[in-house]
């Protein structure tokens, strides 16, 4: 028996409008129904007939939402590395690799690019040295760092095993290897909304020579309503274009501009039910105006002191771009956006040949404002709600790649290693000064305290009072969740 | 430590016959949910829930079979391994149960009816395989476990070579790969509700029986004004002008106005651009080379486009259309000649060859040279087979019956094109088919150039011969003759006494200098000699353009072709010889053997796919074609035919038009015709404003039949899959912009030609128009004059330089291609229509076209609305345009800016005008201009 969508009243009479709110199909109903492909999936009864869907009006909105636990972040900014930063270069200390430089690696070892592939083994060519009070070791390509190592937890032991750019950014973003799965943040924005309703509530800052190599993919909603797409922030000025109207429109003129579109789209959206992509873009309508009014100032760091501007770096060349980008995800931060991702360009941590010019290279960049977000985070009180990320989507093997049958140091370079990586993140009651896990000898394999991609994730949302395991968009019967590995597990080591 | 190990350079067997390999139990296809690697959805789902978390799974009353139920999910988590590789990792082969029993190095790996004897079951369980983070779910553990505990069934005895069951009967037997044959047309549907009907076509009885199988109803005919909108849209990419949306709708018949209607749009070159872009999304048409930082043009390109619209346009028919572009080059009889056009168009079609990212000209390593032949296999396979075969470089394909000998024996019709060991950079490949008549204008042109420059600079030679006789002339008379001596004396030759006079007399120089300094002796010559070297350029400009096509040919040497272990082009395994992908030849007689002495194996190849036994290649073709009418094809993975993809919704009726289409002389206009000619295709796609009654209120203890008369296609079947509806598209990017340049009467239609150039301004918007550069710098845009106003197919297609209006609204990026584009909602699509310059001129454009033609306020927002939606405005619309206006009249009147006042006080109508465009940029930012019922 089929389901009526509606209850209409004694009399049946229902007005258009009535029928319109009590029986539109629910926003997501069309996007999950999208998903759920096969035959097979939709049920069907004993005559083949499909079953219906669920016939509640689930709403998407951006509204803040309690998540089911308590949490302890409110928001996240993420510097995403990709390409894979060399962690024993970096992070990850191995005095074994300095006593070896130059002999061949015996032990099993997986190489990216058979063809580049050597066995010799490469010793880390920057010092490291125990800083703060822990006494973490971190390497002297990052004196920033260096100086908030008691606020932050360093992951020695990240394994992914998924090989290449593109899946291993997907796993540690997506927890999935392939593209167009619902990002992290637009799984924290459909979970818990925003703070702002006058700002996107997932944002992404991109580097100004270009996207990340994975493109848009790098900050889909997937599956989920496309309420939860990334917004991307212009890496240059102007932040986001159009954001001013033409001077004679500007103020009450496009007000009632507004209002008239208003009303044309909902006059139209009455007469298709349950289109959940003619009411997200009237949605979108509302939060253009009121960005129009406050984005402008989120992205404007002029007003911004003296000192922060130094402490970021934005007055000098080489980290003004980051430290330029640190300082907007900040401003969104504090003004309540949910989550930031700042993004280098292509794959630029990449380092397969010249990793002993461009490794530096990369670090003076982003050493300065990484470790002034902590900071500044700090001394604002926003540290202990805030999550903060720095990491890529793999490391290096310790063995040289010679990329053109030119073995000098300063050609060669590191292959991918995606079995034992480092990443760093602090604050929303992440331990401050700890290390956490361990590869081994040659910072090959992570071997002690192995955090997945699935457990990171998994320990991301714990963060934010959610659950992997139970965090699922589902309609009619059908699911789609982020981590879909029933082992992974919160990251408890490194939890305060 | 969990690794697996490297494996040497030995050759893999090869399961390459196909003959004996059908055993296997039935499969379902995989199901998948999310676009991982399926794992909770390997599982038949009617038998077991396809949920990790849900426990207890009701396995225990299911049969399970080792074929049926546990092949599927060892294969994507254990072949790989324990397997397909030559060297099995712990000795362990689990492509065999009898194999398990075996067992490896560490003893029998299956005990059967014992699961917790068995180390295969205990190592899955614990997690300790397969390595790596992605471990089986739940209800892959319970179907293993409970299968074991069954007995660890097969469906019927094994063969003997593991090998020679690298594919399943079921593999095989799946419907992409079975030939296409004409299903019976069926009869109306039963009488109980209007969903059958005498007089209905072919493909709306098909659609008609699904429709009754499900409870639902054809939704009624769209409103007049609605089908000619969508009937513009699809058939050319742009709306109706208003002049044809009014003789549409007087037009006393409406069948005859609708067919009419259909015949003008077919006929009207912007069909073919229309098509064209959707051909060229999945030929992954580019007009540059896709380094990410340096992303080198390829001027050229255009060429390839215009070959397709042209194409397109005169209806070649698809099969030729394929043969053209996959080996135009080898339909050249006797050698190729300049002044033979049709030799021209056929090297032009085999620059789908070319589109694909390469990257050799800047990095000639033998990865990117394979890189760049992986795409275009890429490309041409999803494009043409609709198979995503390209999984199969690297190792036999997870889902599909795809060998990896297959995908190099299918690489290797293309090998000889483009061998990566002899490889020709895109700039040799670059082929000058300039014609004679063309070639003899251009040096003709040349030649007036040069005899204009010449004369030029013979005058301007002379002028600066009175200059320098006037500078000696300025000197002391005794020194004259001296100096005039010592300045026609070559530097080199001049004694003391000479340079030190020409020291004293700077002004007095050589004419060479003068000639070049001119600017200070003489400016206003200067920039009278400039102005006529523009004339220079203008004539260079006119010269015809030469005719440099992307194409390809094969080497002459003959090329071998290997398997490349683990797709490594460093590491080949045996050599293989080029044919077709074997799944797909198993039904045909002829087994598409491609002999390897051929010298023209691409021929030989396009020709087999289009010989009308191919089970893909009608099927793929027909259904894009079906999901740029209605959104999505019959078959909703139009790139993915095989079992990973979705099946299709209407089986019969895709096989239907396949043959028809086929039978028809794959003539797309044919195809074109049936479709928009049908009751399914004019239905409405919004829900009647007079909703009917029972659809409304429709109580819930009704009978079966009367439920059937009231399905409701929008509530109950959301995605519309048995098209009981049109569905609601948003436009795509192209034709947001197309549109509003129509109804800002700005549109120019010129067909073809060189892309109209694209550039970042100084806040990094690409806009229309080239950089102009003084001294390096950035100086601002030239704009390209009317050119701005072309279709967008017409703009350049740099990878990494969309125009920002277009990818805005999401037009996709090439890598390598694009099956099915995305439509984004995001505010900075609002705050385009809202804020940008371009549209707010579009909006104003408009305004003033309707202010000149309409008299009345009311009649001017009905002309507004019709331009913007093809459709009149009703009495409500009217009074709230009015209101509107008038609201914006008095907000603009009290505008103190002083330009204004004046433009105000000169035309008093300035303010409603000036609220009509406010009104247009609505109508233009509104859901009603940007989705297509």
């Amino acid at each position: 028996m089929k389901q009526r969508s509606h209850e209409c009243g004694a009399h049946g009479l229902c007005s258009r409008r009535h029928w319109f709110q009590s029986s539109a199909f629910g926003l997501g109903s069309v996007a999950a129904a999208m998903l759920l492909g096969e035959d097979g999936l939709l049920a069907q009864d004993d005559d083949g007939r499909l079953k219906k869907p669920l016939l509640e009006t689930p709403v998407y909105d951006l509204l803040p939402k309690q998540p089911p636990r308590p949490a302890r972040a409110k928001a996240m900014i993420s510097m995403f590395m990709m390409g894979g930063p060399s962690q024993m270069d970096l992070f990850d200390p191995k005095p074994e690799l300095v006593k070896r430089h130059g002999q061949q690696f015996t032990g099993d070892i997986s190489f990216d690019n058979a063809a580049q592939a050597s066995r010799q083994i490469m010793g880390p060519q920057w010092e490291f040295q125990p800083r703060g009070k822990c006494g973490m070791e971190i390497s002297s390509l990052l004196p920033h760092l260096a100086e908030i190592a008691d606020e932050i937890t360093l992951i020695r032991s990240m394994h992914s095993a998924v090989n290449n750019h593109f899946p291993g950014f997907f796993a540690m973003n997506t927890g999935g290897i392939l593209g167009g799965r619902a990002t992290l943040g637009s799984w924290l924005t459909y979970a818990l909304g925003s703070e702002s309703q006058d700002l996107p509530a997932y944002v992404a800052l991109t580097h100004p020579a270009g996207l990340p190599i994975c493109g848009g993919d790098s900050w889909t909603n997937g599956g989920l309503p496309s309420l939860y797409q990334g917004t991307v922030v212009r890496p240059t000025e102007p932040r986001m274009f159009n954001l001013n109207p033409p001077p004679h429109l500007r103020g009450s003129a496009q007000a009632q501009q507004l209002a008239f579109l208003s009303e044309l789209n909902r006059q139209h959206a009455e007469r298709f039910p349950g289109n959940h992509d003619l009411t997200a873009r009237m949605a979108s309508y509302q939060l253009a105006a009121r960005m129009q009014l406050s984005a402008g100032e989120a992205f404007d760091i002029s007003s911004e002191t003296a000192e922060t501007l130094e402490m970021y770096g934005v007055n000098n060349d080489t980290t003004r771009d980051y430290g330029t980008r640190c300082l907007i995800a900040r401003r969104l931060v504090e003004r309540g956006v949910r989550f930031v991702q700042i993004f280098n360009n292509g794959q630029s941590w990449d380092h397969h040949s010249a990793i002993a010019t461009e490794l530096p290279n990369r670090c003076r960049e982003i050493d300065q404002p990484a470790a002034a977000l902590v900071k500044d985070l700090k001394q604002r009180g926003l540290l202990d709600s805030t999550l903060v990320h720095w990491g890529g989507e793999m490391g290096r093997l310790p063995t040289i790649q010679v990329p053109v049958g030119d073995t000098e140091l300063k050609h060669v370079g590191r292959d991918h290693n995606t079995y034992g990586f480092s990443m760093w993140v602090a604050g929303a009651g992440i331990k401050s000064g700890y290390v956490h896990g361990a590869t081994d000898d040659f910072s090959h394999y992570a071997v002690q305290d192995i955090v997945t991609h699935h457990d990171w994730l998994t320990t991301v949302l714990d963060r934010f009072g959610l659950d992997a395991q139970a965090l699922k968009f589902e309609v009619g019967g059908q699911k789609l969740a982020m981590v879909e590995n029933p082992s992974a597990k919160v990251i408890s080591g490194i939890l305060g | 430590m969990y690794k697996r190990k490297w494996l040497g350079k030995r050759g893999v067997p090869l399961g390459g016959i196909l003959v004996g390999l059908v055993w296997f139990g039935f499969i379902q296809p995989p199901l998948l949910l999310a676009q991982e690697t399926p794992t909770a959805n390997v599982v038949d789902s009617t038998n077991i829930l396809a949920d990790a978390s849900a426990a207890p799974v009701p396995l225990a009353t299911t049969e399970l079979y080792f074929e049926k139920h546990v092949r599927p999910i060892l294969k994507v988590h254990c072949f790989l391994c324990h397997g397909e590789e030559p060297e099995k990792a712990g000795g362990l082969d689990l492509r065999l149960v009898r194999l398990m029993s075996t067992g490896g190095d560490s003893g029998t790996a299956l005990v059967h009816g014992k699961s917790d004897e068995s180390l295969l079951v205990q190592r899955i369980i614990a997690d300790e395989m397969p390595p790596g983070p992605k471990k089986l779910n739940e209800v892959e553990k319970q179907t293993l476990i409970q299968w074991v505990a069954q007995g660890g069934r097969t469906s019927r005895p094994e063969p003997e070579d593991p090998a020679a069951a690298r594919f399943t009967v079921e593999e095989l037997e799946h419907w992409a790969f079975q030939p296409i044959r004409r299903p019976d047309i069926p009869s109306t549907a039963p009488s109980q509700n209007d969903v059958g009907d005498e007089s209905m076509g072919a493909i709306d009885r098909f659609v008609a029986r699904k429709l009754h199988e499900q409870g639902y109803t054809f939704a009624p005919q769209a409103e007049r004004h609605v089908l000619l909108r969508r009937l513009s849209f699809n058939l050319t990419g742009l709306p109706p002008t208003t002049s044809e949306l009014d003789a549409f709708l007087q037009d006393g018949s409406a069948e005859q106005a609708y067919a009419a209607a259909v015949e003008r749009l077919l006929a009207s070159p912007q069909y073919g651009e229309r098509w064209a872009r959707h051909w060229l999304d999945v030929a992954g048409y580019a007009e540059s080379e896709g380094q990410v930082l340096n992303d080198r043009p390829r001027p050229h390109a255009w060429r390839y486009r215009d070959y397709v619209v042209d194409a397109l346009n005169r209806d070649l028919p698809y099969n030729k259309f394929v043969q053209e572009q996959l080996a135009g080059d080898q339909m050249i009889h006797g050698p190729r000649d300049a002044n033979n056009d049709e030799h021209a168009r056929l090297l032009a079609a085999t620059g789908f060859l070319q589109m694909a990212p390469d990257l050799s000209q800047t990095e000639d390593t033998l990865l990117v040279r394979n890189q760049a032949v992986a795409d275009t296999i890429q490309t041409v396979t999803s494009a043409v087979l609709g198979l995503t075969v390209a999984c199969a470089q690297c190792h036999d394909h997870r889902y599909d019956p795809i060998s990896i000998d297959d995908y190099y024996r299918l690489r290797a019709v293309f090998d000889p094109a483009m061998p990566i060991q002899q490889w020709q950079l895109p700039s040799q490949r670059l082929v000058d088919m300039t014609n004679d008549a063309t070639k003899a204008e251009r040096t003709r042109i040349e030649a007036e150039a040069v005899a204009l420059q010449d004369d030029i600079n013979a005058r301007r030679r002379a002028h600066c011969q009175t200059i320098q006789d006037r500078e000696i002339l300025a000197a002391p008379e005794e020194v004259r003759e001296a100096l005039r001596l010592a300045v026609t004396t070559a530097p080199g030759e001049q004694n003391a006494d000479q340079k030190a006079l020409l020291e004293a007399h700077p002004k007095v120089r050589s004419i060479d200098w003068i000639v070049g300094q001119l600017v200070e002796y003489d400016g206003p010559a200067h920039r009278a000699f400039q102005e006529e070297e523009k004339k220079v350029v203008a004539i260079r400009d006119s010269k015809p353009l030469d005719r440099q096509l992307m194409s390809v040919s094969d080497r002459p040497e003959p090329v071998a072709s290997h398997v490349m272990f683990r797709g490594n082009p460093s590491s080949l395994l045996h050599e293989v010889h080029a044919g077709e992908l074997e799944v797909l030849t198993q039904h045909r007689a002829n087994r598409s053997v491609i002999n390897p002495a051929s010298s023209k194996r691409r021929l030989e190849y396009a020709r087999q796919l289009t010989d009308g036994t191919h089970p893909t290649v009608a099927r793929v073709i027909v259904n894009r074609v079906w999901q740029h009418h209605f959104g999505h094809g019959l078959v909703r993975t139009p790139g993915d035919f095989g079992l990973n993809g979705q099946r299709p919704t209407h089986p019969e009726l895709l096989d239907y038009l396949a043959h028809e289409f086929m039978a028809n002389g794959w003539s797309l206009k044919w195809l074109h015709r049936q479709i928009v000619a049908s009751r399914t295709f004019q239905q409405a796609s919004a829900v009647s404003l007079e909703v009917p009654v029972a659809f409304r209120d429709a109580e819930p203890t009704m009978s079966e039949n009367v439920e059937r008369n009231v399905g409701d296609s929008w509530t109950m079947d959301p995605e519309n899959r048995w098209l009981g509806r049109v569905s609601l598209r948003r436009l795509d990017a192209e034709s947001v912009r197309d549109a509003i340049l129509v109804a800002s009467g700005r549109i120019r239609l010129e067909v073809g030609g060189p892309s109209v150039p694209i550039a970042e301004d100084d806040e990094g918007k690409a806009v229309i128009g080239t950089r102009i550069l003084r001294d390096g710098l950035f100086a601002g845009i030239q704009d390209a004059g009317t050119a701005a106003n072309r279709r967008s197919l017409y703009l350049g297609a740099q990878r990494a330089l969309q125009l920002s209006l277009l990818q805005t609204f999401d037009l996709p990026e090439m890598k390598p291609n694009c099956q099915q584009r995305g439509s984004s909602t995001v505010a900075p699509q609002a705050l385009l229509l809202m804020n940008d310059s371009w549209v707010v001129e579009a909006a104003n454009h408009m305004a003033e076209n309707i202010w000149a033609k309409a008299d009345s306020l009311e009649g001017k927002i009905d002309l507004a609305f019709r331009t913007a939606f093809a459709c009149s405005a009703n009495a409500e619309e009217v009074a709230q345009g009015l209101q509107f206006i008038e609201q914006q009249a008095t907000l603009f009147r009290q505008d103190q800016d002083p330009t204004w006042q004046q433009q105000l006080q000169e035309q008093p109508d300035r303010d409603r005008r000036r609220a009509l465009a406010s009104l247009c940029q609505m109508l233009l930012a509104s859901n009603r201009f940007l989705y297509l019922e």
